[in-house]
């Protein structure tokens, strides 16, 4: 039901960002003389819930966190850390194909170790 | 809550992305799979997948369903529109909502006082397949439905392209939008994700939103987003094109102004208009603010201002609004003179003023009375009728400065428009208020004394009738509202102390005669015109004429004379004149040194003023048989007049002369009749009738003579000539006859009587139902005269003729056996006191 009288083309209520279907977390890139390494702000993952994939220059990690601290009877008061599944792809300048992964999880990151040499 | 980490990644996901050719967990939940969700209705609004949203949570339902969201490990979220039909304020059931809606994460939560917000972001599209519960918070079995397929990979591109290239364009024409917005929209290369965007972001409602979100194929999604977004980009365009040709009129507008700028400076350097037309408006406007005005007035007189500054001066409206507000602003529309209510002063300048006219003058003071004892008294409406020169317009004067109110005069003699009075429409070119207010606005407060002048001298032609115009003027009842063409404004005239004038009742329609309070002005006696020459008009004419009191005395006997042998007239103008004439060759000289000072005798206006001009009807010494003296009231005053009857031998019937009337000739006829049926009561000789004619005459011959108060003279004019009988010559009379031999009373008794007074008559015969008038006739007059008051013929002729009659008709007396036991006395009575 259109409304004719409405008056703006674009709603400026609606502050709608466009987004991937998953949340992205944040992550940084070092360049190592062996490769690559991969620190990603990831914390509170199981690592069986994580996936590593490497397909030409890209590397994508997805996964899935889940709030574990959640009691019967809590309730919520704020909310600012996100859960459910998340992907983080990272485009190389060069293909990583063939590379040694390795991953490591200290200190609330995912560490990445993309060895190429 | 499924464990999503468990689900089987059966199903392949659409081909949509290249890069997931590959089932992995958890990217995308497996279509089809089902689990429970809790469900939050949206109102207004529908989420799209790949978006990131914040959302205002305030209802307890929706509350309690992002809570039990947030109490699982994912934070998943049902959110499903609310069909757009249902328009009441309660929490949507089951049936109101569609079956399609957007699964989303809570990524946010945070708390406000009586609310809550959220951010979500869509991840796919589900379909409710059960609905388990809808309170304390909705929830229902829903399945994950795939993501839009796509058909034709050209056409979506194509289609894809086609709305980046209108969200370009669109974007130009909207200048206000964010930059963030900007980029997204023309950085996101996924179609699907593009149309779920726009989507959200276009303000197509609920219908149409719901439609994209349930295309099952990308072909569809990007059909409705591009139809969408073409639509809005053609209002969009529409609607700058509108505002650019408004910018354009405004430019033409914005240049027109510029040149007339230009055009003022010019003239001011011309010298050609220094105050401009843009002070004149700001000058009305400053007198606008200032002036007392009642609301409606002001509400006009501002739209008109408004009116007046959009014009150019050159336009012919201009000047028509300017000189509109200027007569606005000078009309005294809430200012009124204070009224001196001191009854004692009133009287004095009264009785400075004018000399006698007790009636006029106690009726001005119980108006006063009434005023100050209730100041929101509506003004009277008096009307003066009298001869000329008897005082009445300065009578006016006078009342407005013992009232101490503005005096103004309009003269009405002549008019014959309508529109005179109250004005012409302004359409009209060199339109005008009407007298009325034009009047008003010279006496600059709005309870002014107006004096309406000569209003038996209105006329009236195929323009309108301008006495019809004044019946509202003067109508207590309606004139608070008087509604002047020109202004087309209502005006308050009820303040306005209307003085009305005429010489003549006759000519004033009885509507109008009958709203107006009527003050009669009769004609002054000698003795006052005496003393009103003493007190105001020889001190006038000496003062005008250059002389002092010294130089110039005139004795009474010489005004007496002046008044009686170089005039004929009630008032005293005539009298002034020839007081002036009088003083001007005094003043001649005394400036030849032919003298000092002059007194003027009655034997000397001889040798100032010529010899007399009128010979007043004087009574005359001796009366032959068949002439009786009359009583005349004419606009100058009253008359004696002689009536003359002849018997001629072989003649036959009544031979009528001297320009009478037909009323007047009946009255004659009357009175004949009268005589003859009852011949032999008057010891007449009926026989005479038969073998004589008669003619009467009343002199002077030239002079038109109409009304029936001559009757009685007439009678006795012919009774005289049948019997042989003389009538007394120091007797007049006056008095309507009737066939049966009664005497009906006349008017204007003062005027008649005075003038038989002047005439040296000092015996008068008037109807018994005068009586009453003689209260009228100055004392010193009153006390001169003996007063017969005669109710029958009978009666009438004993007193009239020489030898009485012995014995009157019976039938006669008896008509008036109601006054008092009073019989017909052949003896006359004389009223004194």
């Amino acid at each position: 039901m259109r409304n004719p009288n409405r008056e703006v083309l674009i709603r400026a209520d609606r502050q709608v960002i466009p987004s991937g279907r998953l949340w992205n977390p944040d992550a940084d890139v070092y360049r190592a003389k062996e490769g690559w390494i991969v620190k990603v702000d990831l914390a509170g993952i199981c690592s069986d819930e994580l996936e590593i994939e490497v397909r030409d220059s890209l590397l994508s990690i997805r996964g899935c966190r889940r709030d574990t601290h959640y009691r019967e009877g809590f309730v919520y008061q704020q909310m600012e850390i996100t859960y459910s599944r998340f992907e983080k792809t990272i485009q190389f300048p060069s293909t990583i194909e063939g590379a040694t992964v390795r991953q490591d999880y200290r200190d609330g990151f995912l560490i990445i170790d993309v060895r190429t040499e | 809550m499924p464990d999503i980490s468990e689900t089987a990644p059966a199903a392949e996901p659409p081909p949509a992305s290249t890069t997931q050719d590959e089932a992995l967990r958890f990217s995308a939940i497996a279509t089809g799979q089902k689990f429970e969700l809790p469900v939050l209705a949206l109102q207004n609004l529908n989420l799209f997948p790949e978006t990131v949203v914040p959302l205002g949570v305030g209802r307890p339902r929706s509350v309690a369903a992002v809570e039990a969201a947030l109490g699982t490990p994912e934070k998943l979220l049902g959110c499903i529109t609310v069909r757009p039909e249902r328009s009441d304020d309660t929490d949507a059931k089951q049936a109101d909502l569609y079956d399609v809606g957007t699964l989303v994460i809570v990524k946010r939560m945070e708390r406000l006082p009586d609310a809550m917000r959220i951010l979500v972001q869509g991840t796919e599209r589900i379909r409710v397949v059960e609905w388990k519960q809808e309170d304390p918070y909705l929830k229902a079995v829903c399945e994950v439905l795939p993501e839009p397929r796509i058909v034709d990979g050209d056409q979506v591109e194509a289609a894809k392209r086609n709305v980046q290239q209108m969200i370009q364009e669109a974007l130009a024409l909207l200048p206000n939008i964010p930059a963030e917005v900007r980029i997204a929209v023309l950085s996101s290369v996924e179609p699907v994700r593009l149309a779920y965007f726009l989507g959200s972001i276009l303000n197509l409602g609920v219908e149409e939103e719901q439609k994209m979100l349930e295309a099952n194929t990308a072909d569809e999604l990007l059909r409705l987003a591009h139809n969408n977004l073409a639509r809005e980009l053609e209002i969009l365009q529409l609607r700058s094109k509108i505002a650019s040709e408004a910018q354009t009129e405004m430019d033409k507008a914005q240049r027109d102004y510029v040149l007339r700028q230009q055009m003022r400076a010019i003239q001011k350097e011309l010298g050609e208009d220094e105050t401009g037309e843009a002070a004149e408006a700001e000058l009305l406007r400053e007198r606008l603010e200032k002036a007392e005005l009642p609301d409606e007035v002001r509400t006009e007189a501002e739209r008109e201002l408004k009116r007046l500054e959009r014009l150019p001066p050159a336009a012919p409206d201009y000047h028509v609004i300017r000189t509109y507000l200027e007569f606005i602003l000078e009309l005294p529309w809430l200012k009124s003179s204070e009224d001196k209510l001191d009854l004692g002063e009133a009287r004095r300048i009264l009785d400075e003023d004018h000399y006698g006219l007790e009636d006029v003058k106690e009726r001005i003071l119980e108006f006063l009375a009434v005023i100050k004892l209730r100041p929101d008294t509506k003004s009277p409406i008096l009307l003066f009728v009298g001869p000329p020169g008897v005082g009445k317009t300065s009578l006016g004067r006078s009342i407005a400065r013992a009232l101490g109110r503005q005096f103004e005069r309009m003269s009405l003699g002549g008019v014959r428009d309508e529109a005179e009075l109250r004005g012409h429409r302004r359409t009209y070119i060199g339109a005008m208020p009407g007298r009325i207010i034009q009047s008003i606005r010279r006496a600059g407060v709005n309870n002014p004394v107006l004096m309406l002048d000569e209003i038996d001298k209105l006329g009236n032609d195929y323009r309108g009738d301008p006495a019809a115009a004044l019946l509202e003027i003067l109508d207590p009842q309606q004139n608070n509202s008087f509604r002047d063409h020109y202004l087309d404004l209502p005006f308050d005239l009820s303040k306005i102390f209307f003085i009305a004038t005429a010489n003549q009742l006759g000519p004033i329609p009885p509507p109008l005669r009958d709203r107006m309070e009527m003050i009669r002005l009769a004609g002054y006696s000698d003795r006052e015109k005496l003393e009103i020459a003493r007190r105001y008009l020889i001190p006038r004419q000496t003062t005008e004429n250059g002389l002092n009191q010294a130089q110039l005395k005139i004795e009474d006997e010489a005004v007496e004379r002046i008044a009686a042998l170089y005039t004929r007239e009630a008032g005293v103008r005539q009298l002034e004149r020839n007081v002036g004439s009088v003083a001007r060759k005094v003043a001649l000289k005394i400036a030849q040194a032919q003298a000092e000072n002059v007194t003027v005798t009655a034997n000397d206006l001889r040798e100032y003023l010529g010899p007399p001009r009128f010979y007043p009807e004087l009574a005359r010494k001796e009366l032959p048989a068949g002439v009786a003296t009359g009583m005349a009231w004419t606009e100058m005053g009253g008359e004696v007049l002689f009536i003359e009857a002849t018997l001629l031998p072989g003649g036959r019937g009544l031979t009528i002369t001297g320009q009478l009337g037909e009323v007047m000739q009946e009255s004659a006829r009357a009175a004949q009749s009268y005589l003859w049926s009852h011949a032999a009561d008057f010891g007449i000789e009926p026989e005479i009738f038969k073998e004589f004619g008669v003619h009467l005459h009343v002199p002077a011959g030239a002079i038109p003579k109409d009304g029936p108060s001559a009757g009685v003279t007439i009678t006795s004019a012919l009774a005289s000539l049948y019997t042989g009988r003389r009538v007394r010559p120091d007797t007049a009379m006056t008095g309507e006859i009737t066939l049966s031999g009664l005497v009906f009373p006349i008017g204007g008794v003062k005027e008649k009587v005075l003038a038989a007074h002047r005439a040296g008559i000092r015996r008068i015969l008037l109807p018994s139902r005068n009586e009453a008038d003689v209260d009228d006739i100055p004392e010193d007059v009153r006390n001169e005269l003996q007063i017969v008051f005669v109710s029958n013929i009978g009666e009438v002729l004993d007193a009239a003729l020489e030898v009485l009659v012995a014995n009157p008709p019976p039938h006669v007396v008896t008509s008036d056996s109601a006054r008092g036991g009073r019989q017909p006395e052949p003896e006359p009575l004389s009223v004194k006191g």
